[in-house]
């Protein structure tokens, strides 16, 4: 069979990997012969690669982004030698040739020395990078808590105790808000999200929408910094239950909420 | 909300492939930046294993490096490209099989329907997909899953669950049908 597959599904299932047999080998057989076709499995290729946004969130480490960069940067170097090889290549004639027969077995030799050279740079190179990843992250790790001890110090910081709302889950979390130093630091527990759901503290200002302050999965929460805007006047802070993974501007019931007095 | 559309995510993600194309490393960096941890997600969620997720991302990016004169933004998303790519070495790595060069030729062109360039529209579509997959019954959502983070066909998924072949293959399709009208509603 060569025509058009008979139901717009099976571009889905094709893309999805669940086809066997004929039933995959007429859509690879097709496809290639037919623009239309070929779309429609290009768009169902792009709904199925949508289910990846499902999977858990991971961040890659830092030393991966480092690698790479290492990786290409190498590749670049390598083709810019090569590049330069071919140049003296060209002019080569027959006094080439003749220092060609000394210079094979000196090149040989070279190339197995900078082969060693180089599986030691890249061994370097790799924990290199792995130090400046741990480096990075203590560094972060240093300020984040030079912004909280900054933050407790200081006479502007006001606290905000949340309260929990009639009928809503139990929680009881605190701010502490500086709104000069645009920062606040939240504390306390809140039971754990229904299920699709989570929580999303929020910065309610004077004027204007409120601003988000980061998502909460329930239980008890770390002391966690939080950069706002410097210098927006606040009223209040509030928690509000959402969509898993929180929403721009607040669309859930309220769940705590603490007036800045 | 974004007020960025579609053609606009184009061009940006035309420029930094067209950028790769000339070898600027850092048009590849900012790439990286925008779409590692979607990736990273994937990977892990699929081998369930760190240190391999790292090094098939690695790898993607480095393929993207090596052959972005042959991506062309213009005829479709390039992280939907990447995630059919990852996706697609992941399982192979699974499996210990090298996808077969078919494959590889009809997975060239992805076309996704939104804007995935910015977080903000990435977590409202994270919360289309997740209400879709809610809408499926607990049987077709477990089938969707194991095709989609393990890579099983029809009769696998049999197998696996115990289930008449045939009403693993209706599961599947209502499934699939139901997830496309909620994507495209």
């Amino acid at each position: 069979m060569n025509g058009h597959p008979t139901r717009p599904e099976d571009f889905d299932l094709y893309a999805l990997g669940v086809l066997e047999g004929e039933e995959k080998a007429a859509i690879e057989s097709h496809v290639p012969t037919c623009a239309e076709c070929a779309k429609k499995l290009a768009e169902a290729r792009g709904r199925i690669a949508l289910l990846a946004f499902t999977a858990p969130r991971v961040e890659p480490s830092a030393a991966v982004r480092e690698r790479l960069m290492r990786q290409i940067h190498s590749s670049a170097e390598i083709a810019g030698a090569k590049h330069a090889q071919r140049e003296p290549e060209r002019a080569a004639g027959f006094f080439g040739r003749w220092w060609a027969a000394v210079l094979v077995p000196a090149c040989i030799l070279l190339l197995f020395v900078a082969a060693r050279l180089r599986t030691e740079n890249e061994r370097l190179g790799r924990e290199l990078a792995q130090e400046r990843a741990t480096m990075q992250q203590q560094q972060k790790q240093l300020d984040e808590a030079r912004h909280a001890q900054a933050l407790l110090e200081s006479k502007d910081t006001v606290s905000v105790a949340l309260a929990q709302q009639p009928g809503m889950p139990k929680g009881d979390v605190r701010v502490m808000y500086n709104s000069k130093m645009g920062m606040a630091m939240c504390d306390g527990w809140v039971e754990p999200a229904p299920a699709n759901k989570s929580y999303q503290l929020w910065m309610v200002p004077m004027e204007g929408k409120p601003v988000s302050a980061g998502v909460l999965d329930g239980g008890p929460i770390n002391p966690w910094m939080v950069h706002l805007p410097q210098g927006m006047a606040a009223k209040a802070f509030a928690v509000t239950l959402e969509p898993t993974g929180g929403m721009p501007q607040p669309t859930g019931p309220m769940v705590l909420v603490g007036p800045i007095t | 909300m974004s007020g960025q559309t579609g053609t606009e995510l184009r061009a940006s993600d035309a420029a930094l492939i067209q950028k790769i194309v000339q070898r600027d490393e850092s048009a590849l960096a900012a790439l990286y930046d925008r779409y590692a941890s979607l990736l990273s997600s994937l990977l892990n969620r699929i081998l369930r294993d760190t240190q391999a997720a790292e090094e098939i991302l690695q790898d993607v990016f480095y393929q993207l490096w090596l052959n972005a004169a042959q991506f062309d933004p213009a005829r479709g998303s390039l992280p939907g490209w990447l995630a059919v790519i990852a996706r697609n070495r992941a399982i192979s790595r699974l499996r210990r099989h090298n996808p077969s060069d078919g494959e590889e030729l009809l997975e060239t062109t992805v076309i996704v329907p939104v804007n995935l360039e910015n977080a903000i529209t990435q977590q409202q579509l994270l919360g289309r997909v997740k209400g879709a997959l809610d809408n499926l019954s607990t049987e077709q959502r477990a089938a969707i899953e194991l095709a989609y983070f393990e890579g099983l066909t029809h009769t696998e998924i049999a197998s696996r669950t115990g289930d008449p072949l045939g009403t693993v293959k209706t599961r599947i399709r209502t499934a699939v049908e139901s997830l496309k009208r909620t994507l495209l509603s």
